[in-house]
């Protein structure tokens, strides 16, 4: 490989630096937070990238679902009014993933050709129709949203997926005999490199995370759509880029291209995210600066004869047409969000009877779940810090608009009595603070934070037996499995001793059965009768069958959890009936997001 | 002139390295242990219908070490543990519960058994349980993690891939036929039981029988259909060099996960035995531990006269040799 032609700008190494640091850190909170290990004494830190991200700040001013720690995004809006769409090229840790793979693929690729200048419209139309979705509290631009996109499949998909590779060798190594295998997966356990396995237990009937492949193949499809142009994501879709773009048309420090232009084309065929255009009229190119994301490799590196400079004096230039969407781009944009959002209202509402608690949401979740909806965007944050692994995100089971907002998988999972808490915390009475780690990491408060007292006051939903699956029910065999381990002081499944049918009986021919009859019916039996009855199985048999205390229960799941069936269990938690939220006044916890106070993270 | 590594060769060698670490799994051979081999207590024929008990006080601690010596003699814990052993204590840390709520050990006794058998020239002392609740939590919770580490110990949560399908196949198993224990349990020269006195939803009251559930992986709920002959199948198959129950504190309502502090009454007492039968016949006697009245009656509780019928120990609360 021949040697760089020209030395890089500093700034450019400072940035190379500094996408690294960030990734660095994303991936360092991602891992300690990950399962709850670290998160309790700074629950702020889990959730740094996404309080401080803009389209979040916006989007949920315009959802209604604003909380003061959004503020912390100011910050980067205006980072992005001085050094424009800085954030994408120095932070942004989708960005810096795009930037590995496209090294380590992609740098031979001749993709000047690709250019396709109006492909990049779509993301401000994107932009608009998802700012109108959020006027109709629905807060779905999560979906599109880059922070959220990276934190989703890291946590969901490349971090489970990086530790199951990781342990399967070094198990396998292991019980090959190689010792040394064994101290380095002890010592990466130890050091909380690992996704903790002690929580995944043998008896457990689902381990693992139901949409890792769906999250590895978007981030993979998304990184490698870079085979047809560099930063794909970056230029046409990413609306949170859009917005950034918008922000840095002020911007001083945009590159400029003076008169020693030649219009050779160089610089629009080396910037990665395309950001140089001819002119109109001009001999001469000009950088987009709505595209810019000030990565300093066009000032030193593209240029033959070095007509470009960042920050030179120079006067503003207008976008040229064709760049930007025109006023009926905009208006098609807004005007398509406006029109599926009451489609994605009623999508959601056709399919409950009661929309108040329609699925099983994390301990204070906003209800009712419209307003959950508007809060939420669908960050995966409290998935990855559940120390239980039991928040997933849900399907298109509540109508689309709830596509990958969390919802309980209790075969994999259950909500840990004790979250957030410590022993110190238990016996010195230090019961007020928050306890629900889901609600620690949620960057918009659409998990509101619950004491301890207060979760397990709160009910989640309500275990019901199923009575053709569940043992003592079905088949008359012992069990009570359940009922041992529901954490709650006052349990909230009783059992009762009962006269059962013995199934051995029943399987006996009739001819049998009917000699048992008229042996039991006999006043008094010989001794060769009585053993003749003895040897047969008894007509019934008496074993404890469980109940479940409906007010006590708070749908924790760990009944569901551990039920020893293979398949669905034979306890099962449900969604709330309304009436229950009214009568238990949970349903006071309506529209409690407006009071901005005890809203959001602390 | 350096060989430079090509960009393409780099990723073939990646590759290739990465389909061999997934392929390892199918050539690995599992050389693990398989069957329990742990020393049984040199008197421990002689002693079947003994126990050594210690009541009173405010010391579990001290309580421990006079139980022991009181069943052991003056050399207690030295008539079993050799220089050089590697001890595996394995005491209920089930439950995500502060001490006081009685659902795991007294913190202390695990401490003292540990300091015991270093004293008696352990090489290496092992504590660990498989937990109910998440794990992490508690280990940390019951204060047991921190105690054991003080008191020298080596305390590590279980990982999923080390337990062996052990075959129980010992003709007195009448229903388990093979289980996932833990390879640690296996591989020790000495296993230490340290149970804690509860009621139990199912079985009526949970003491050492029940306890080495804790050695086991697998579905546990499965160990429920027909509990007292699956419990005396797995003490035939897992049979500890010593016994200790821990009732400190007793929970006389709502075991075993417990709750409410109100539920535990202080017993002060603390029974050492080489048969976990034993001892359970002497701690599930109302007459001996503060059961709640008409809880239960020793008859009901069932896996003691299993374990009886297996051999274990005795059923016969008459029997027993008390050593106080």
């Amino acid at each position: 490989m021949a040697k760089r032609k020209k030395p890089r700008h500093p700034l450019h190494v400072l940035r190379i630096i500094s996408q690294l640091v960030f990734f660095g850190l994303f991936l360092v909170l991602l891992v300690s937070t990950a399962l709850g290990t670290a998160v309790t004494a700074r629950p702020w830190l889990a959730h740094v990238f996404l309080i401080t991200d803009p389209l979040i700040l916006v989007g949920m001013t315009l959802a209604g679902a604003f909380t003061t720690a959004l503020l912390a995004a100011l910050a980067v809006v205006v980072l992005s009014l001085v050094l424009p769409r800085a954030y994408c090229g120095w932070v942004c840790p989708l960005g810096t993933t795009m930037d590995i793979v496209d090294k380590l693929l992609f740098r031979k690729r001749d993709r000047s050709k690709n250019i396709a200048p109006r492909l990049r419209q779509v993301k401000y139309g994107l932009l608009v129709a998802l700012l109108v979705l959020a006027v109709f509290r629905l807060g779905v631009f999560g979906w599109f949203d880059p922070l959220c996109i990276v934190t989703r499949s890291f946590s969901v998909a490349v971090y489970p997926m990086a530790d199951h590779v990781a342990k399967t060798s070094l198990v396998a190594a292991e019980e090959s005999g190689i010792g040394a295998a064994a101290d380095i997966y002890d010592w990466a356990a130890g050091a909380g490199l690992f996704i903790r396995d002690a929580n995944f237990k043998e008896g457990a009937r689902g381990v693992g995370y139901p949409w890792s492949f769906t999250f590895a193949a978007l981030l993979v499809a998304i990184v490698l759509a870079q085979a047809y142009q560099k930063r794909f994501w970056c230029r046409n879709l990413c609306p949170l880029g859009a917005m950034m773009g918008l922000l840095g048309s002020v911007s001083p420090l945009r590159p400029r291209v003076s008169d020693k232009c030649v219009a050779c084309g160089a610089c629009r065929k080396r910037c990665k995210m395309g950001a140089f255009e001819p002119a109109d009229g001009q001999e001469r190119y000009r950088c987009l600066v709505q595209e810019c994301i000030s990565c300093y490799a066009c000032e030193r590196e593209f240029c033959p004869v070095d007509a470009i400079h960042v920050g030179a004096a120079a006067p503003r230039v207008r976008p040229a047409p064709g760049i930007l969407p025109g006023r009926r781009a905009f208006l098609g944009s807004a005007a398509t969000g406006a029109v599926f959002a009451p489609a994605l209202l009623l999508d959601q509402r056709a399919r409950n009877k009661a929309e108040t608690n329609p699925m099983l949401r994390p301990p204070g979740a906003v209800r009712p779940d419209t307003e959950f909806l508007s809060a939420c965007v669908r960050c995966g944050e409290c998935m990855r810090v559940c120390p239980t692994n039991a928040l997933h995100p849900s399907g298109i089971e509540n109508g689309i608009a709830g596509l990958w907002t969390p919802t309980f998988v209790f075969n994999i999972g259950y909500c840990e009595y004790f979250c957030g808490i410590t022993k110190e915390d238990v016996e010195q009475g230090r019961l007020e603070k928050p306890a629900n780690l889901c609600a620690m990491v949620c960057p918009t408060g659409a998990i509101r934070q619950l004491t301890h007292p207060e979760k397990i006051a709160h009910k989640i939903g309500t275990a019901v037996f199923d009575h053709s699956r569940c043992l003592p029910w079905a088949r008359g065999e012992e069990c009570l499995t359940c009922e041992e381990q529901c954490p709650l002081p006052d349990k909230a499944i009783s059992h009762r001793y009962e006269d059962v049918v013995n199934l051995e009986w029943l399987a006996m021919p009739q001819p049998e059965r009917h000699r048992y009859e008229e042996l039991e019916a006999k006043e008094s039996l010989t001794d060769a009768e009585q053993a003749e009855l003895d040897a047969m199985p008894a007509k019934s048999k008496r074993i404890a069958r469980p109940y479940v205390l409906r007010d006590r229960c708070t749908g924790c799941g760990t009944c569901e959890n551990v039920c020893p069936l293979d398949g669905a269990s034979g306890i099962r938690v449900e969604r709330l009936q309304t009436r229950e939220i009214r009568a238990t006044g949970v349903g006071g916890q309506q529209r409690q997001r407006r009071r901005r106070g005890r809203g959001g993270p602390r | 002139m350096v060989h430079r590594l090509s960009r393409r060769t780099f990723l073939r060698a990646a590759g290739a390295a990465a389909c061999g670490g997934l392929a390892l799994p199918g050539c690995a051979s599992d050389t693990g242990q398989r069957t329990f081999s742990a020393r049984a207590h040199p008197a421990a024929d002689e002693w079947k219908n003994r126990i050594g008990l210690a009541t009173g006080g405010d010391d579990p601690g001290r309580n421990t070490r006079t139980a022991i010596e009181k069943l052991c003699g003056k050399d207690g814990v030295r008539t079993f543990v050799k220089d050089g052993d590697v001890v595996v204590v394995k005491p209920n840390i089930g439950w995500a519960r502060v001490p006081e709520m009685g659902a795991t050990v007294d913190p202390a006794v695990v401490a003292t058994v540990v300091g015991l058998c270093r004293e008696a020239g352990a090489a290496k002392v092992k504590v660990f349980d498989n937990s109910v609740g998440t794990d992490a939590k508690c280990y940390q919770f019951s204060g047991i993690e921190a105690a054991a580490r003080q008191a020298g110990a080596d305390v590590f949560l279980c990982a999923r891939h080390r337990f062996r399908k052990v075959a129980f196949d010992d003709p007195r198993c009448k229903r388990l036929t093979e289980w996932p224990i833990y390879g640690d349990v296996l591989t020790a020269d000495v296993l230490i039981n340290v149970a804690i006195a509860k009621t139990h939803n199912l079985c009526y009251v949970t003491l050492c029988m029940k306890n080495l559930m804790g050695t086991q992986g697998g579905d546990r709920g499965k160990m429920h259909q027909e509990l007292a002959q699956n419990l005396a199948d797995l003490n035939v198959t897992i049979r500890p060099t010593l016994n200790i129950l821990d009732a400190t504190r007793v929970m006389v309502a709502g075991g075993p996960s417990g709750g409410r502090k109100d539920q535990v009454v202080a017993a002060r007492t603390v029974v050492a035995g080489t048969s976990s039968v034993t001892v359970d016949c002497w701690a599930a006697d109302p007459a001996n531990l503060p059961w709640p009245k008409g809880h239960h009656d020793l008859a009901a509780v069932e896996f003691v006269a299993r374990g009886a019928e297996a051999g274990l120990g005795t059923a016969d609360a008459d029997k027993i040799a008390v050593s106080a």
